[in-house]
């Protein structure tokens, strides 16, 4: 494992892990007033449980986080909350759905609150979106001093729900608790980015880098902000700053990777990736790492290469049975296909990924929603080939999953396929109104311009357009849809429309 | 970091995924055996045509100010008119005692009336909800649901 360096707020808060016995067997710890419970018998996995969440939540340290969880199961097996934690945070999917069964299998073990937590934990990744968030806020009424779970449910209800009021009040409301706790610092900068007030993260970025400057993640997290912003040099020197301090800090090494994906330095970007995936030990983020770099040669405009680099991410996906990532990759592959009959062929291989006999090792949460992207993708390609009977049948089948499965990723390739039907239908009000409902996908964007233009909007086609042409990250999506827009604005700086439109 | 994390999720999962506004949630008392109602039954409680539950006890509606958005909204969606002209529903002589309307000023209050009274329902931003309340399906679907009903924009 890497040095760690603890801060000494994290010492305070390794006491407020609560008790440490099962809940039958003793009553809550006195210190479960103020942060929820962690029922365990075993002094080894209730501290490693606290060192995974020091390390996971407080330092941002995913991988060795991630290692503490699996320490804190494997010296308790019957860890419940140790379990949930594990399936939530992992970015295996297998692991994920391993552990999520057996958090459910071993939770009548835990303390009433802490079962709360684990079903919180579980819903989220099961698209019980409706009993999470009832979950959350029974959690943060009887707990309103426990910084890590307001931290938590903010990350959670800003990052995947886009529910950005709601969670910059939990961030605001525990920052004025504690104004100390410099992660709630780091989470709120990130959710005024995300929500469209980024000029409010820099300054956040400052107090936190300031607070904790002998921490690395202030800087990487800086990175990212200007990274998001668009400032490419700044974004570099706040990633490098973070590498500085600790030169094992792989988020930043990936960092800096793909600031120069983005800058269009695509060799100096695959070098870089490949000392993040030499930095980290866990497959399911090697593999993660390994596509990010051979999506390079695509944005570098040398598909042949591009293939045959994610035909070899594909084989060492498939050897080490990361289903998901497979499914990704095809997915991939098909978005930067010029060929469309050839790229529907690389979306059928993605769902054959999802279907062979191992897709029992996926949570159905993470099969359905990688199935529902390969269904948008697969509609949006037959829509700009001109395979109406095709996008038809797609739509049909994302519309039977988005009947039973209420995740957002599902809904919103839902009405997004549908949206690009309805475009093909030329039915432009409607597939503006459907393309709406997937506000940051870029594909959906790229689409929702043109819907505009042709529904006679052009203030707000370009509108979209500048948002589609600012969006800077590492998606597949963006990779495939943003430099379009980019040019397009360029194009349009350089030819004005003489006598404005709209 | 965080939101590298996040972006690296995308990749694998595409998990980016951001709904404009909210989704509105008609809540219950849970001891309230009701698990469904469709929107013209709501608008019925809403017009204080049915004024009692099924089992026998009277409905008191709670919503938050009249002037607010979520309770703008809800009146549009539930009576299909205008603000205007729906606001007028609530505040009818006609209605008397029938399903009496309680304004609230936060989502909080509207839970803390609904969790203390059998026969209240109220609506409330989904984010919002907590144990107290029941959530109830409305036209067979609930909040997040395709095709829900209260989604807001």
């Amino acid at each position: 494992m890497k040095t760690r360096n603890f801060f000494p707020w994290m010492v305070i808060s390794a006491l407020l892990a609560g008790g440490t016995a099962r809940a039958q067997d003793a009553a809550p710890a006195a210190s479960a007033t103020s942060a929820v419970p962690v029922t365990t018998p075993s002094t080894l996995a209730a501290n490693a449980y606290e060192m995974g969440l020091v390390q996971r939540e407080d330092r941002l340290f995913v991988d060795e986080g991630l290692e503490f969880f699996r320490q804190a199961v494997k010296a308790d097996p019957q860890f419940a909350l140790g379990h949930a934690a594990l399936g939530y945070f992992t970015a295996d999917p297998k692991e994920a759905k391993d552990e999520s069964a057996l958090a459910l299998k071993f939770i009548a073990t835990a303390a009433p609150d802490e079962q709360l937590l684990i079903h919180w934990m579980n819903d989220t990744k099961n698209g019980e979106t409706v009993e999470a968030i009832s979950a959350m806020n029974d959690l943060l009424a009887k707990y309103p001093t426990d910084k890590r779970l307001a931290n938590m449910a903010a990350e959670w209800l800003c990052a995947n729900q886009g529910a950005f009021e709601h969670g910059e009040a939990v961030l605001v409301r525990l920052l004025k608790y504690d104004p100390h706790y410099y992660p709630a610092t780091n989470n709120l900068a990130y959710c005024y980015a995300l929500s469209g007030q980024p000029q409010l993260a820099p300054p956040l970025m400052d107090q936190y880098v300031a607070a904790l400057p002998n921490e690395p993640n202030p800087q990487d997290s800086y990175g990212e902000i200007m990274r998001m912003l668009g400032d490419y040099p700044a974004a570099l020197e706040h990633y490098n700053n973070a590498l500085k301090i600790n030169p094992h800090f792989n988020a930043s090494q990936v960092g800096v990777a793909s600031t120069y994906a983005l800058m269009g330095d695509e060799a100096k970007a695959r070098a870089q990736y490949l000392v993040a995936i030499k930095g980290t030990k866990e497959r399911s983020t090697q593999i993660n790492y390994r596509i990010l770099w051979a999506m390079t040669y695509y944005r570098e405009n040398k598909p042949r290469l591009a293939r045959e680099a994610f035909e070899k991410v594909d084989t060492e996906a498939h050897a080490a049975g990361l289903t998901v990532q497979e499914a990704e990759i095809h997915r991939a592959m098909a978005l930067f296909n010029p060929d469309a009959a050839s790229a529907l062929k690389d979306l059928d291989d993605a769902r054959e990924d999802l279907s062979d006999t191992r897709k029992s090792n996926l949570l159905p949460g993470d099969r359905d929603n990688e199935l529902a992207l390969i269904l948008q993708a697969r509609a949006f390609i037959a829509v700009k080939a001109g395979k109406t009977d095709a996008a038809q049948a797609t739509l049909k089948l994302l519309e039977n999953m988005a009947q039973t499965n209420r995740s957002t990723p599902v809904q919103e390739a839902y009405h997004s396929a549908n949206g690009a039907v309805l475009f093909a239908q030329g039915d432009y009000a409607g597939a503006i109104a459907e393309l709406q409902e997937d506000p940051y996908n870029p594909l959906s964007l790229q689409l929702l311009s043109a819907a505009q233009t042709k529904a006679g909007q052009a203030a707000d086609a370009r509108k979209t357009l500048e948002t589609l042409a600012a969006i800077s990250d590492e998606r597949v999506e963006t990779a495939v849809a943003a430099p379009p827009a980019r040019l397009a604005l360029k194009h349009d700086a350089a030819h004005p429309v003489q006598g404005g439109a709209n | 970091m965080r939101n590298r994390l996040l972006v690296i999720c995308v990749l694998v999962l595409s998990v980016a995924s951001v709904a404009f506004g909210t989704d509105y949630a008609i809540v219950v008392n849970p001891a309230n055996p009701l698990r469904a109602l469709s929107l013209v039954e709501l608008g019925k409680i809403f017009k204080a045509k049915t004024t009692i539950w099924p089992d026998g006890k009277g409905i008191t509606l709670v919503l938050r100010e009249p002037n607010s958005p979520a309770t703008k909204f809800i009146l549009e969606k539930v009576l299909g008119g205008t603000f205007d002209e729906e606001k007028a529903v609530l505040s009818d002589p006609g209605r008397k005692n029938a399903v009496p309307v309680v304004f609230a000023e936060s989502d909080e209050e509207v839970m803390r009336i609904v969790g203390g009274n059998a026969g209240a329902v109220g609506v409330i931003d989904v984010y919002n909800i907590t144990g107290g309340v029941k959530v109830i399906k409305i036209d067979d679907k609930q909040p997040f649901d395709p095709g829900y009903v209260l989604k807001g924009r």
